[in-house]
């Protein structure tokens, strides 16, 4: 039973995979998404360092307390100033110094680094990384 | 004809009438163009058709598909292998004409169509009256030269000079004797299509066409830059694409 459970746990996290594949191929001009962890999902809360408005990518630079108060700091990728316009994002969206809580799928190298997938602006307002995104499911929190 | 249903007829067609080119007058195909594949629940009649298939020559045909094996295999791992998009480099003809979800601007006036990819701010400069050079007489480059021709409503481009080592149809090696061939029509005024036909005798044992769909953007889209001057991606000494996160 264990066996088959693994099995099963296995082609799910693949069709997963696939499924994340095909939905984010004809998005993104730069690379494939092969550094990033797709099928991991965690939510971070900071201070935003820098908001780099650039090509072939924007970033986010955060700084990220942990619960003791040791501060880590992240690199989050998005996508291209493009392909975020078309999903709401503006060049001064965000600055440095704000709060942000973001859902990312982190690198599979265990860096502080993560390809954006929702961010939470001190507005309240939900942004998605690109015109594509589909509800995800629900992050696991770091 | 009463004039009640005269009336109604002219208005029913008068789209399409508008659409229509005066006698000899080629359309005009300036506008934003947005990526168009089509797909489910869109109308039959504009869905791209299918491409031919590629085949090459064995000698050319052996180590592509070993690179291409090579490519999946490090996907399964996990990892990308260098690729020009990595480095940030252009895509050039054809590639360019499809990249990702970026819209291209046609500019038409009567001696020169330019089209300009979003990606990569690509240009190329497609000449009406001037004729085509020999391929030896091209400098090798990204763009090549290219030269265009009215063929009823279709713009019929010829371009030759693109150099190997730019990035070709889903990654085909292809020679200096490459030829490409656009042929750019407007299906309605909201849908444009390229066939590209790809031809090479060096490497293909027979030509490779494809087909591109466009939807008109809105009249008020501007066309974003794109500098690649962020690019954080780098090649590691295995060949393998790795990105660099900041400390701070």
């Amino acid at each position: 039973m264990k066996v088959l459970h693994a099995i099963r746990a296995k082609l799910c996290v693949m069709a997963m995979v696939a499924a994340l594949a095909a939905f984010a191929s004809p998005v993104w001009a730069h690379h494939s998404f092969t550094m990033f962890d797709m099928t991991k999902r965690f939510t971070l809360t900071g201070t935003i360092t820098s908001f780099e408005w650039t090509n072939p990518h924007a970033y986010i630079e955060i700084d990220v307390p942990d619960e003791k108060g040791a501060v880590k700091h992240w690199s989050i990728e998005m996508g291209s100033p493009s392909i975020l316009m078309q999903s709401g994002w503006k060049f001064n969206t965000l600055h440095a110094g704000d709060k942000l809580t973001i859902i990312i799928n982190p690198m599979k190298s265990g860096q502080n680094g993560g390809f954006l997938s929702q961010a939470t602006l001190p507005d309240g307002k939900v942004l998605f990384n690109g015109p594509r995104q589909e509800p995800p499911p629900a992050p696991t929190q770091k | 004809m009463k004039l009640k249903t005269c009336t109604a007829m002219l208005l029913a067609f008068a789209p399409a009438m508008l659409y229509a080119q005066a006698a000899g007058a080629p359309p005009d195909l300036t506008g934003v163009w947005g990526i168009y594949r089509g797909g489910p629940g869109t109308d039959p009649k504009f869905q791209p058709p299918a491409p031919t298939a590629l085949v090459l020559k064995p000698e050319y045909d052996k180590p592509y598909q070993e690179r291409r094996a090579k490519e999946s295999a490090a996907a399964q791992r996990g990892e990308q292998l260098d690729n020009p998009g990595a480095r940030c480099i252009p895509y050039g003809v054809p590639s360019m004409m499809s990249i990702a979800i970026y819209p291209v601007e046609i500019i038409q006036t009567a001696k020169q169509v330019t089209i300009i990819s979003e990606a990569f701010s690509e240009v190329r400069r497609v000449y009406l009256d001037r004729p085509q050079w020999k391929i030896e007489d091209v400098a090798p480059g990204y763009y090549g030269r290219s030269v265009g021709h009215w063929e009823g409503d279709t713009l019929v481009v010829d371009t030759v000079g693109i150099k190997p080592t730019v990035s070709g149809y889903r990654g085909m090696p292809h020679s200096a004797q490459m030829r490409v061939t656009d042929r750019i029509r407007m299906l309605s005024p909201e849908i444009l299509q390229d066939q590209i036909t790809i031809d090479d005798p060096v490497v293909l044992e027979k030509p490779v066409t494809y087909t591109l769909g466009y939807k008109r953007m809105s009249s008020d889209y501007e066309m974003v830059e794109f500098v690649c001057d962020n690019n954080r991606e780098y090649v590691d000494e295995k060949g393998v694409v790795r990105l660099k996160v900041h400390d701070k």
